[in-house]
């Protein structure tokens, strides 16, 4: 217990680093994931629909760890050298934005269709329809698979540790290599995570309430 | 006649024991060097997993620096080689079992290992440098890693060393960590640090396969030499491979195994 008192302020920072990941990662995969869903939904252009196909595929059929080791100790071969937060972010927002889409897509499709014909014969644009109509209420089926993104997102962090990122992960490891103790660091960071997972888990239920105005 | 019988059965008895001690006795009298050249083989403890000082090669056989100056001593001493691969965790325990005679397998010669075991004179000395890329002149001391980023694998002496020894002394630099010694010499090589520290010889076939643009600068950190280590109480054997060491270094036939491994001249 002292050991981890002692070394609070690197916990400080470790969690730092594992809450602007998630955070700025989850931001650009929520607009990746929110531009791939409009293009596979609305697109009529086939090569627009085959590429964002191609993304999801690779993207969620392929381990982050591994897409990580590519962007970051691959991309050098061909003169693209990225700091280890850019590697980190890059590939956390890729990652996510391929899931994102999929649950958006899902979640725009669950609105229905008459929904949009209602929208179009009052004289409505397409446009306007989809973000005054369609988006609202997609939002909300959106939340809680969103959610389930979100936390997987926060604890996949932790591999950004192979590209020298030291968040949570790597602080606890670099204590216990100091240490020469194992348990009580990686309990310490279990713990951290969780109570993060939880904070997030309860932002997300009010976001959720909110949005539900509209079922009223 | 049954004082006979008994005092006949204690005799044999006792004849059984002594003739057990004497055969003991003789095979620790009759020396491990004339039973290594009885059986016309030298058994070689090493791990096979360490290149380029011992590592399977791609015929599957044992090969490397070790192997091939284990090979000279066996020729040396008239016999043939046999290598026993063994974890490092078991290398000193199977050793003291006789599982083999002698281990080349990289072993430091340190004053605790000293106690247990003989080690011949050392046939290698390794040295941690600092490491970086061929075409940085700017860095060559540890003092030269003020505020710079020095990258190390995590969990290694070498980092224990930066941290405990070298941050408190220089102060103000960067320990960027990494899972294994190969990523921190990739990103040497992509120029995201500015130096590493480990041992040139280890790294060299990792340098290689990789084409790494990266050269050691300055004094050497620390050294430490390797030996050949043999059963405590073996002199004659001890004796015959330091023969074939001084030998090998006389003619040029280490120098050229040397050479062959590790692409600089012996020191």
């Amino acid at each position: 217990m002292e050991m981890i008192l002692e070394d609070l302020p690197l916990f400080a920072l470790g969690t730092y680093y594992t809450l602007y990941l998630t955070v700025v990662s989850l931001l650009l995969g929520l607009m990746i994931g929110l531009g791939i869903a409009l293009i596979r939904v609305f697109s009529q252009n086939a090569i627009l629909i085959g590429l964002s196909k191609g993304y999801i595929s690779i993207i969620r059929g392929t381990p982050l760890l591994v897409q990580l080791f590519i962007l970051y100790y691959g991309l050098p071969d061909i003169g693209v050298k990225l700091s280890p937060m850019t590697a980190s972010i890059l590939a956390l927002s890729i990652n996510t934005g391929a899931f994102l889409s999929e649950t958006f897509r899902s979640s725009i499709l669950s609105v229905k269709r008459g929904q949009l014909e209602a929208a179009l014969s009052l004289g409505l644009k397409k446009w306007q329809a989809f973000y005054f109509i369609i988006m609202p209420q997609a939002a909300r089926v959106a939340i809680p698979p969103m959610g389930n993104t979100f936390i997987g997102m926060l604890k996949e962090t932790s591999l950004v540790s192979v590209v020298t990122v030291t968040e949570l992960l790597r602080t606890s490891q670099l204590l216990i290599a100091k240490h020469l103790v194992v348990m009580p660091f990686y309990i310490s960071i279990a713990v951290i995570y969780w109570v993060l997972s939880a904070v997030f888990s309860i932002i997300l239920v009010k976001v959720e309430n909110r949005l539900s105005f509209y079922e009223n | 006649m049954k004082k006979l019988i008994l005092l006949s059965g204690i005799l044999f008895l006792v004849g059984i024991l002594f003739s057990g001690c004497g055969k003991d006795q003789s095979s620790s009298s009759s020396n491990l060097l004339q039973e290594v050249k009885g059986n016309d083989v030298l058994k070689v403890g090493l791990m096979g997993t360490y290149p380029p000082y011992n590592f399977l090669n791609d015929k599957n056989e044992i090969d490397g620096f070790d192997a091939d100056i284990a090979k000279e001593v066996a020729k040396r001493l008239g016999v043939k080689v046999e290598f026993v691969p063994t974890e490092w965790a078991g290398m000193i325990g199977g050793l003291q079992a006789a599982k083999f005679d002698v281990v080349i397998s990289q072993m430091t010669i340190t004053d605790e290992r000293k106690q247990t075991l003989d080690f011949s004179n050392s046939y290698i000395t390794n040295a941690v440098n600092i490491i970086v890329d061929e075409k940085n002149n700017s860095i060559n001391t540890l003092a030269d890693f003020k505020g710079k980023k020095i990258g190390v694998a995590l969990g290694t002496n070498d980092e224990t060393f930066l941290r405990n020894e070298v941050l408190p002394k220089i102060g103000n630099f960067e320990i960027v960590t990494y899972n294994d010694p190969l990523t921190s010499l990739i990103d040497l090589n992509a120029g995201r640090i500015d130096a590493t520290i480990n041992n040139i010889f280890a790294i060299k076939p990792l340098v290689d396969k990789n084409n790494l643009k990266i050269k050691k600068t300055g004094e050497a950190l620390k050294q430490d030499q390797a030996g050949v280590a043999v059963r405590k109480g073996n002199p004659e054997l001890l004796e015959a491979i330091n023969t074939a060491l001084t030998a090998m270094k006389t003619d040029g036939t280490y120098r050229n195994i040397f050479v062959k491994w590790f692409d600089v001249e012996p020191e």
